[in-house]
């Protein structure tokens, strides 16, 4: 592993208020994750988890500590400037896929592209790059009421690459799918990892899910349980240095 | 009062309507209060879109009652009442009126030149003669402050004849009567001349040339219909014609054209024909021709010019009005309705019957749009009538409007009857949900 | 009292400012629409307002028929407003009696321009034969018997009436001119055989031109299109002879009866008397300084003399009443309209919140979700507002209406004219569409950028 952690994640705490309840949700965590990593975030309900990634991805701050990606220190911008660092540093894969129902798949993925200062032909060829990634340049006209669970989430994953983010997390992106399409989102996203080197966060709950990762940290009412329930770390792939638009990703088996 | 709602098919409608919806209501909420609490309990659900939907109604009703108290006073006084007819005598062919002070004395029962043929049909307390008297307070200055118009009439005929001040104070009348430089005037005026009963107006005509007045402020009028009105006894005026006379030599230009206006009042239709023929076919009458017309064909004929205007305020406006507020209505409902299709098929599950369904939504958009309906009307007749002093809306010579109390009825009627017909259709879907169809939405 | 004025100054503080940062806000969320980099999801808003057709429409509805309705309105205003422009002619001088703020309650001795001091003559026109470009008048308003009156509606009418020493030169100085028929002669009689109890007896009838829009009036009595030379109508006991109707050209005296000075003063008792002089100068300053003079020229009598132009353009006071009613009217009503497309943007944005999260998720900011939000209800307004433009032209344009207008209380003319929509009404709509737009999408999507995105996506 070369260089600098891409996410650091130092002493963070996070606590909600609940009436006159004070909840904490995070304890003192601290956290590293190579770049090109494929890491499994794994906990019961409740264990703070999914607070976990919204602070990494920027959609919260941490109520005490740091959050870093690469050398920004995230965790004490302003929500404007976070709203723009996401667009172009973090790609978000949702449990429910979130696209938007009265737009196409092509539309949805153009979204996020429309932040950025790009004329409509890159914009296109990028759309059109991510479609074609997750195979589904067939359908990019239907809109996601006429798609599967499984198609739908591919859409969603695309959506999330088309940027070409830092930081890619994913949260129980196969929750709402049958084993089959889980496979094939999980397959995909091991895909972009290695081809793409992308570093995925992934929480889940499924161990089928956690099994595609490298390694894998468990979460427990708040604090970090490493190690001793981690697979082997796979090592990253190396040298694989691949940028997006180099790439015309074929499908490869596990 | 009931002359008046059996004269007006509209007001008689929304009456109807009013009276329905109540006893509808009330029957409701006496049958099956649960539902009632239901209904209340879903509207406080979304309060924003409920006084959104509200506060839209009571404006609404609020602009169509204003516009129609207009319309409504219009159609009232051109109405033909069945008895009591006032006339009016005016010159015959051409405006403005200018008559002989002769022709009065041959209409008034209490002249010894009472036309004969009219003994029996006309009472001492059924004739009233005006002429006007225009000036200004401040001949260099022809500002609408300083302008003072005046009936000029007999003091002894005010509460008589004049309509609405048969309840003035006797003593204020007999205090003009006695005060032979007397005037009335009404608050408004008054305070735009910025002057207090007790003082003196010097008044110089506009339209009577060198015949300028020195007035006593005696009293004042009531507010409403007469807060811009002024009302001199005809003695004085008479008199400073006939000192003109006396002092330049020569009558007035004006001196035989003094009269304006011979009111008269009579029993019935019939008395008004036999007066008309007699008065109009009089010799008496002939340097000078007459008509004689009901007050409200009177009215009429100066309304002619309004009558384009007033009948697309009428058929264009208002309609175009509660057309809006029908759909105002329709799409808040069918938003929540929309919204709420799950709960509806899971009622019907619960054994709801259709009919009970469509009573909830109906109920839920009747009870807002009657409520608010009644809450505006009840607004804009205390802000009209007792704030604003009326609608200052001036059309020939009505200065101003005031709603009347069956405008109440009317705000009702179209805000419960705007939302009975704009949820209608989305309450009947709401009665015809399919629950299977609704169940397999939700995944 | 006071505390109703307070309230109604506060509440209208309230209303302007709302009404200003919408439309600030709107014209802001327009200019990123079009703007070259795209950084607000417009296609989002249009393809909502697709799938929500049935809504938006019945919003759009609302639209639609205020701005109709205010088109309506504003129409007719704009064609009292240019008739009464239209019926005075620049350079023309209108003299009255002292103290007549009417011309019919003026009175007037006969004159001519020849008793006039020089200088005053050199300031008015003469026509192509010399004489004077000068006339006195008498105007009396008199009243109608209505043919087959219908039940109900009035049994009189009034109808105003034009007397003329020379109508050639009172033409000419008002610019008015035939549409068919001749003048009247200069006796102003003429003999005519009508029928009486089935046989044909002679009469004599007066010779008058009517007005374009009163020759279609008295029409309408006696089911024709309009009234044509050669007819003969009857009023106040004498027998009236067209000899000719005059050319339509929005004026105040297409509302008139025209006949011979002599006529006038003997039917209605004002022998040797006039109501207006009215002469022509070579332009507008010109009548301003003859209208000086001509105040002061005589001492022992005032006249009180303007420009036409003044005279008429006082006379829009009915016209301003009814533009102050119609404008309260509009507005009020549009605050109904806004409120519709309040709810409509609430619903939308309540049934929309998890996309509104995703967006924020995704990076976009809080002021580009307001635009959104905003320029679809804008969408939703103009399109309805258009059609309203639309269809309040095709039913207002041109279309033949009666009023009345006059410089305050008393007096007045009553005058046909035709509505105008021009373009001052069209872009009114328009600024009316836009607004009610603005103000009815600011609040919902005020409240809309206030999402929290984690929390809309639960």
């Amino acid at each position: 592993m070369t260089g600098q952690p891409i996410v650091r994640v130092r002493g963070i705490h996070k606590y909600f208020t609940r009436g006159e309840e004070k909840i904490d949700v995070l304890k003192n965590l601290s956290l590293e994750v190579p770049e090109g990593e494929f890491l499994g975030l794994m906990g019961p309900s409740g264990s703070g988890k999914t607070t976990l990634l919204n602070l990494i991805a920027g959609l919260d701050r941490p109520s005490a500590g740091e959050v870093w990606i690469r050398d920004q220190l995230i965790s004490k911008m302003s929500e404007a400037d976070l709203a723009s660092w996401r667009t172009r540093n973090i790609g978000f894969i949702f449990q429910f896929y979130h696209l938007l129902p009265v737009l196409t798949a092509y539309e949805n993925v153009e979204l996020p592209l429309l932040l950025l200062p790009l004329s409509s032909a890159e914009r296109q060829k990028q759309v059109l790059t991510a479609l074609d990634l997750v195979s589904l340049t067939n359908r990019m006209h239907h809109r996601p009421g006429q798609l599967s669970g499984g198609q739908q989430q591919r859409v969603g994953i695309a959506r999330a690459v088309v940027t070409d983010p830092t930081l890619i997390v994913a949260d129980e992106p196969t929750g709402d799918l049958d084993a089959h399409s889980a496979e094939e989102i999980l397959n995909l996203l091991c895909e972009l990892q290695k081809s793409l080197r992308k570093t995925i966060l992934l929480v889940t709950h499924d161990p089928r899910a956690a099994e595609r990762a490298q390694r894998i940290v468990h979460l427990d009412k708040g604090r970090l349980v490493e190690g001793d329930t981690s697979t082997a770390i796979r090592p990253a792939p190396v040298g694989a240095a691949a940028g997006m638009q180099e790439t015309g990703i074929k499908q490869q088996g596990t | 009062m009931i002359d008046e709602l059996l004269a007006n098919p509209v007001t008689l409608l929304c009456v109807v309507i009013s009276l329905a919806v109540v006893v509808a209501g009330l029957v409701f909420a006496v049958t099956s209060p649960r539902m009632l609490l239901l209904v209340i309990k879903n509207l406080r659900r979304n309060l924003g879109r409920t006084t959104i939907t509200c506060l839209a109604t009571m404006v609404l009703v609020a602009m169509v009652t204003m516009i129609w108290t207009v319309i409504y006073t219009l159609d009232m006084v051109t109405t033909e009442k069945s008895k009591d007819f006032k006339l009016v005598v005016t010159e015959r062919w051409q405006i403005p009126s200018q008559m002989p002070p002769t022709h009065a004395d041959y209409l008034n029962p209490e002249s010894p030149k009472f036309l004969p043929e009219l003994k029996g049909m006309i009472g001492p307390n059924d004739f009233m003669t005006w002429s006007f008297y225009g000036g200004t307070l401040d001949p260099t200055k022809f500002t609408r402050e300083n302008l003072l118009f005046m009936f000029v009439m007999n003091p002894k005929h005010i509460r008589s004849m004049m309509d609405d001040l048969d309840t003035l104070d006797p003593a204020l009348v007999k205090k003009l009567g006695d005060t032979r430089t007397g005037v009335l005037l009404g608050p408004e005026r008054l305070a735009m001349i910025n002057k207090k009963v007790g003082e003196r107006i010097k008044v110089t005509s506009l339209n009577y040339k060198g015949i300028n007045l020195e007035l006593e402020i005696v009293g004042e009028l009531p507010a409403g219909r007469y807060d811009q009105s002024a009302i001199m006894s005809d003695a004085y005026f008479n008199d400073e014609l006939d000192k003109y006379a006396r002092t330049t030599g020569q009558k007035h230009p004006l001196d035989n054209k003094r009269l304006n206006l011979i009111w008269l009042r009579v029993r019935d239709r019939e008395t008004f024909s036999k007066v008309g023929e007699i008065v109009e076919n009089s010799p008496y009458f002939a340097d000078r021709p007459v008509k004689v017309e009901t007050a409200s064909s009177g009215i009429g004929t100066w309304l002619a010019p309004y009558a384009d205007i007033l009948w697309r305020v009428r058929w264009i406006v208002v309609p175009a009005i509660i057309v809006s507020m029908t759909l105002v209505v329709a799409n808040a409902i069918s938003i929540s309705v929309r919204e709420r299709m799950t709960e509806m098929a899971v009622l019907k599950v619960l054994g709801y019957r259709p009919g009970t369904i469509l009573k909830l939504v109906l109920g839920e958009s009747m009870l807002v749009g009657g409520l608010a309906g009644l809450g505006s009307a009840v607004l804009t007749y205390a802000l009209v009538n007792f704030a604003m002093g009326g609608i200052k809306f001036p059309i020939a010579f009505f200065p101003a409007f005031f709603v009347p109390a069956w405008g109440i009825a009317w705000g009702f009627a179209l805000g419960a009857g705007t939302s009975a017909v704009g949820s209608f259709l989305p309450a009947w879907s709401a009665r015809s949900v399919k629950v299977s169809e609704v169940f397999s939405k939700v995944t | 009292m006071i505390v109703l004025f307070g309230f109604l100054l506060i509440l209208g503080a309230i209303l302007v400012v709302v009404v200003v940062a919408s439309v600030l806000a709107s014209v802001f969320a327009i200019g990123v629409a079009v703007a070259p980099v795209r950084k607000v999801p417009f296609r989002y808003n249009l393809r909502n307002i697709q799938v929500r057709w049935k809504t938006s429409l019945v919003a759009a509805l609302a639209f639609t028929i205020v701005v109709c309705l205010l088109t309506n309105l504003l129409g007719f205003v704009k064609g009292m407003d240019r008739l009464t422009e239209g019926s005075g002619v620049p350079g023309n001088v209108l003299v009255l009696a002292d103290g007549a703020t009417d011309e019919a309650w003026s009175n007037l001795p006969t004159s001519s321009v020849l008793q006039l001091p020089r200088d005053l003559q050199l300031l008015i026109e003469k026509n192509k034969d010399g004489e004077f470009l000068a006339t006195q008048e008498v105007y009396v308003i008199g009243t109608h018997v209505i043919p087959n009156a219908p039940a109900g509606g009035p049994k009189r009418r009034f109808v105003q009436m034009r007397g003329l020493d020379n109508v050639r030169i009172a033409a000419e100085l008002h610019k008015i001119e035939l549409e068919s028929g001749e003048w009247f002669s200069s006796s102003g009689v003429r003999e005519i055989a009508r029928d009486h109890n089935g046989s044909t007896v002679k009469d004599t009838a007066l010779e008058v031109v009517l007005g374009s829009g009163l020759a279609k009036t008295f029409g309408q009595d006696v089911g024709k299109a309009a009234l044509e030379p050669g007819d003969v109508i009857e009023m106040g006991r004498r027998y009236w002879y067209i000899t000719g109707v005059m050319k339509p050209n929005n004026s105040a005296f297409g509302s008139e009866i025209w006949t011979k000075d002599r006529t006038v003063q003997e039917l209605f008792g004002r022998q040797n008397s006039y109501n207006s002089y009215v002469v022509r100068t070579k332009d507008e300053a010109t009548a301003k300084q003859a209208s000086k003079l001509l105040k002061e020229f005589r001492s022992e009598r005032a006249m009180n003399a303007q420009s036409e132009l003044e005279y008429y353009s006082n006379l829009t006071r009915t016209n301003q009443q009814f533009y102050i009613a119609f404008m309260v009217i509009a507005v009020v009503v549009a605050i109904g309209g806004v409120l519709g497309v309040m709810n409509t943007m609430f619903a939308a944005i309540n049934q929309r919140k998890k996309d509104i999260g995703v967006l924020r998720i995704l990076g976009y900011r809080r002021w580009q979700i307001l635009a959104s939000i905003l320029f679809e209800s804008l969408v939703i307004a103009l399109v309805g507002g258009i059609l309203g433009l639309i269809l309040g032209y095709l039913i207002t344009d041109g279309v033949s209406a009666t009023s009345i207008v006059s410089s305050g209380q008393g007096g007045g003319k009553s005058i046909v004219f035709r509505a105008v929509v021009d373009a001052t009404v069209l872009l009114t709509g328009l600024l009316f569409t836009f607004v009610m737009g603005a103000v009815g999408g600011l609040i919902p999507s005020l409240s809309a950028m206030r999402l929290k995105p984690l929390e809309s996506l639960k």
